[in-house]
C-alpha cells in the first residue's frame, strides 16, 4: 500500500508531462474542430444543396461512428492507401474532425439563434454574405455558443484517451507505461483519473463562469 | 419649378408576389420622384412590408419590374449589394448590431462595404451623430440607449452610406409614445433636407405635414393614392373609408 503510494507519487511528474499533451492535443483537436466546424456549420444552412448535402452527411457519419474506428482509420488506414500520417498529427486530426462535426451542430444552433432582422440590416446597409457572416452573426453567435465549446472542449479532454491505443503518450498512455514498469495498476490508473477529473472540474468551473457572462449580456 | 419634373427615381411595374399560395402583393404600380415623401398606410398584413423589401430586394419578387434611377432591377445582372447601398432601410425593430458600439455600428458598413478609412468614417458618423443628436453616446452600446435613441442610431447608419432612397418600415410602432416625436423630427428633417423616402406608418400627422403623396395598400393592392389632403379630407374608395375612420 505505501509502496504504491510512493511509486505513484514518484510517477507524478511523469503524469503530469503526459496530461500537459492530453491538453496540446485536445487544443489543438479543438482549433481544427472549430475551422471545420464553422463551415461545415455554415455549409448546413446554406440554400445551396451542393454545399448543404455533404455537410449533413459528414456530420451524420461522423456522430455516426466511434471515434475509435475514425482513429484505426486515419493512423491504420490511410497508409494502406498510400497515405502516411505521422503519429501526433494522426491522433489530433482524427480528433479535430470528428469534434469538428460536434462543432458543426453547435455553430450551426448558435448562428439560428440571431434574430434575423441582423442579417436583413446588414444586408440593406450592401454587405456580402461573408461580410454578414464574419463582422455580424459569427461574433454574436460564438458569443452565444461559448459554454457549448468549452463543453465539447470538455467532452474531447476524455475522449482524447483513446489515442493512447495508437501509442502517443498523453496521459492514459503514460499511465499505462508506468504500470508496465512497477504492476501498481489501481494505484496508478486511480491517480490518471483524479488528473482527468482535476482538469475537467477546472474546464467546468471557466465554462460555468463564461455562462454566465454570457447571459448577463 | 415643380420638384417632380425629372424622371422618377423609383419605377414600380406590375408587380406580384406570393408566398406559397398566399398573395401578397397584386400588380402593385407606383412612380417615386426625387425629394418625394410617399407614406403608405393601411390595415395590417395588407403587404406593406413586403413591397418595400421587395424594393430593395431582401424579398425576392414573382412578376413585375423595379426601376431604380433608370435602370432595370434584374437578379442576374444587378449587383444587389451594390443596389442596397443606395438604398437606405430602418425597420421597425431597429436592428442596431448588439455586439458593436454605436459609432461602430455606423462606420462598419461603410469600412468593408466602400473600402472607406477608418478616419473618414469616423468623423462621418460624428457628424450624423450630432444631427441625430446623439453624438454623446458614441461609445455606448445600443442596449444601453432607449427605443428612440436606437432608431436615431438606426437612422444615421443607414444615411452613412449616403443613399439615394430611404424606406422606413414603421419606424415608431416599437416604441412609448413619448418617444416616437424624437424620432418624426429626425425623418421630417431628412424630408425637408430633400431626402428621397417612402415611410410605412400610422403616424397620421407626420403624414398630413410631411408627406407629398399618401397611399392607401389594403389586400395586395394599391387601393388609392393621392395629396395628403384629398385622402385625408376626401377620400374615394369605401375600404379607404373605413381604415380612415379606425385610425382617425
Ligand atoms: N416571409 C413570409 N412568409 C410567409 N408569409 C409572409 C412572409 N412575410 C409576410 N407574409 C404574409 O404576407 C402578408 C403581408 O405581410 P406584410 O407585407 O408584412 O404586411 P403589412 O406590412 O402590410 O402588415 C401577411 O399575411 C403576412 O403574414
Ligand atoms: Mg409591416
Amino acid at each position: 500500500m505505501i509502496y504504491a503510494l510512493e511509486v505513484t507519487i514518484k510517477s507524478l511528474p511523469f503524469l503530469l508531462e503526459g496530461a500537459l499533451r492530453t491538453l496540446q492535443i485536445t487544443s489543438l483537436a479543438v482549433l481544427l474542430g472549430l475551422i471545420i466546424g464553422t463551415f461545415v456549420g455554415m455549409a448546413r444552412l446554406s440554400k445551396h444543396k451542393l454545399l448543404r448535402y455533404p455537410a449533413t452527411v459528414y456530420v451524420e457519419f461522423l456522430r455516426g461512428t466511434p471515434l475509435l474506428v475514425q482513429i484505426f482509420i486515419i493512423y491504420f488506414g490511410l497508409p494502406a492507401v498510400g497515405l502516411n500520417i505521422p503519429r501526433y498529427p494522426s491522433g489530433i486530426i482524427a480528433l479535430g474532425i470528428n469534434s469538428g462535426a460536434y462543432i458543426a451542430e453547435i455553430v450551426r444552433a448558435g448562428i439560428q439563434s440571431i434574430p434575423k432582422g441582423q442579417t436583413e440590416a446588414a444586408k440593406s446597409l450592401g454587405m456580402t454574405y461573408w461580410q454578414t457572416m464574419r463582422y455580424i452573426i459569427l461574433p454574436q453567435a460564438f458569443r452565444n455558443i461559448l459554454p457549448a465549446l468549452g463543453n465539447e472542449f470538455i467532452a474531447l479532454t476524455k475522449d482524447s484517451s483513446l489515442v493512447s491505443v495508437i501509442a502517443i503518450r498523453e496521459l492514459l498512455r503514460s499511465g499505462q507505461i508506468v504500470i508496465s514498469r512497477t504492476y501498481q495498476s489501481f494505484a496508478v490508473y486511480i491517480a490518471v483519473a483524479l488528473i482527468y477529473f482535476v482538469m475537467t472540474f477546472i474546464m467546468s468551473r471557466i465554462v460555468r463562469w463564461t455562462e454566465k457572462k454570457v447571459t448577463v449580456s | 419649378m415643380n420638384k417632380f419634373e425629372s424622371e422618377p427615381i423609383l419605377i414600380i411595374k406590375d408587380l406580384w408576389k406570393s408566398f406559397g399560395n398566399l398573395e401578397v402583393l397584386k400588380g402593385i404600380n407606383l412612380e417615386v420622384y426625387k425629394a418625394e415623401v410617399i407614406v403608405v398606410i393601411g390595415p395590417s398584413g395588407g403587404g406593406k412590408s413586403t413591397l418595400l423589401r421587395c424594393i430593395n430586394h431582401l424579398e425576392k419578387y414573382d412578376r413585375g419590374e423595379i426601376w431604380f434611377q433608370g435602370e432595370l432591377v434584374d437578379e442576374k445582372s444587378t449587383d444587389m449589394n451594390k443596389l442596397r447601398t443606395k438604398i437606405g432601410m430602418v425597420f421597425q425593430q431597429f436592428n442596431l448590431f448588439p455586439h458593436l458600439k454605436v459609432i461602430d455600428n455606423l462606420t462598419l458598413a461603410p469600412k468593408v462595404v466602400k473600402k472607406i478609412d477608418e478616419n473618414s468614417a469616423r468623423e462621418k458618423a460624428e457628424k450624423l451623430l450630432k444631427r441625430v443628436g446623439l453624438v454623446d453616446k458614441m461609445n455606448e452600446y445600443p442596449t444601453k440607449l432607449s427605443g428612440g435613441q436606437q432608431q436615431r442610431v438606426a437612422i444615421a447608419r443607414a444615411l452613412m452610406m449616403d443613399p439615394v432612397l430611404m424606406l422606413f418600415d414603421e419606424p415608431t410602432s416599437a416604441l412609448d409614445p413619448e418617444l416616437v416625436g424624437e424620432v418624426l423630427e429626425v425623418m421630417k428633417s431628412l424630408a425637408k433636407e430633400g431626402m428621397t423616402m417612402i415611410v410605412v406608418t400610422h403616424e397620421i400627422g407626420f403624414a398630413r405635414e410631411v408627406s407629398d403623396r399618401v397611399v392607401f395598400m389594403d389586400g395586395g393592392v394599391i387601393v388609392e393614392a393621392g395629396p395628403p389632403e384629398q385622402i385625408f379630407k376626401q377620400p374615394q374608395h369605401p375600404r379607404t373609408k373605413e381604415f380612415l375612420r379606425k385610425v382617425l
